[in-house]
């Protein structure tokens, strides 16, 4: 896999949980609006087209973090997680405010209820993971006191 | 019918993710014997495909392609968790295998649902 956990790793350790549930819920949305999007798209475009996106930036966000979060993946992530927090939160807001405006669920209305308000805590854990992770603010893991015996 | 099929997967589901969180807590990886669990699993999800696709094929009345779909999504879940978690070789690696377990429980209750929903 080559994500060995290190400095500036996002699929080790725990990171390793997050692209976990990252891959499930973009398994989710993807599965569920490429069906609403095949079967029924005329019922209500706008919302199925926008669960397509949706589901298209998560499954960004899963390969980014999964690669590792380093050079360009890690921007890549960033943008992605950032996306996502927007993007449920102006959904949610405006799916509360305006109902009409979304009468199909999409993955974000609500706040993501749909999916138990996975879409709305995961991004958020995200960022604070792609923050915790940034390089060059681990020191090495080795003891720093007693000099360590090279092996 | 194929109740026995879903409760089945059902317990297995719970009982592998039971073991992983088990061995979470105890801060230890994800073992080669899980992964045999991981792998019964698969083959009871198997067994339900040919069963709903013969039944299926004898005219019982169903949704295919959320069927279809939710079964393959089952079914492709736990052999990429399942090497995704042994890659790990932290606690992370049992509640990886822990989650998608359970991820895979809940996908038999909803094609329990779908099944029976026509």
């Amino acid at each position: 896999m080559g994500a060995a956990p290190g400095p500036g790793a996002t699929g080790g350790g725990f990171g390793r949980l997050l692209v976990t549930v990252y891959g499930i819920l973009a398994f989710a949305a993807t599965g569920r609006s490429a069906y609403q999007v095949a079967t029924k798209l005329d019922e209500a475009p706008a919302a199925y087209l926008l669960s397509l996106l949706a589901a298209a930036v998560y499954v960004v966000a899963t390969i980014a973090l999964a690669r590792g979060g380093r050079g360009r993946w890690r921007a890549v992530a960033w943008c992605a997680v950032l996306v996502e927090a927007v993007g449920v939160v102006v959904v949610g807001v405006l799916s509360v405010v305006v109902p009409e405006l979304f009468v199909e669920a999409t993955v974000w209305s609500a706040f993501g209820q749909g999916y138990g308000y996975v879409p709305l805590v995961l991004p958020f854990i995200g960022l604070w993971w792609l923050w915790h992770t940034r390089p060059g603010q681990h020191a090495p893991v080795t003891a720093p006191d007693e000099p360590t015996e090279a092996r | 019918m194929v109740l026995p099929l879903f409760v089945l997967a059902v317990a297995l589901c719970v009982a592998l993710a039971g073991w992983a969180a088990w061995f979470a807590a105890r801060d230890r990886a994800v073992i080669l014997r899980q992964l045999f669990g991981a792998g019964a699993v698969e083959a009871v999800l198997v067994l339900q495909a040919v069963v709903a696709g013969v039944l299926q094929v004898r005219g019982h009345d169903v949704d295919g392609a959320l069927f279809w779909g939710y079964l393959l999504t089952a079914a492709l879940l736990l052999p990429i968790a399942a090497v995704w978690a042994f890659a790990e070789r932290s606690r992370w690696s049992s509640v990886v295998l822990c989650v998608a377990s359970l991820t895979v429980a809940f996908l038999q209750w909803r094609l329990w649902i779908i099944w029976g929903a026509s």
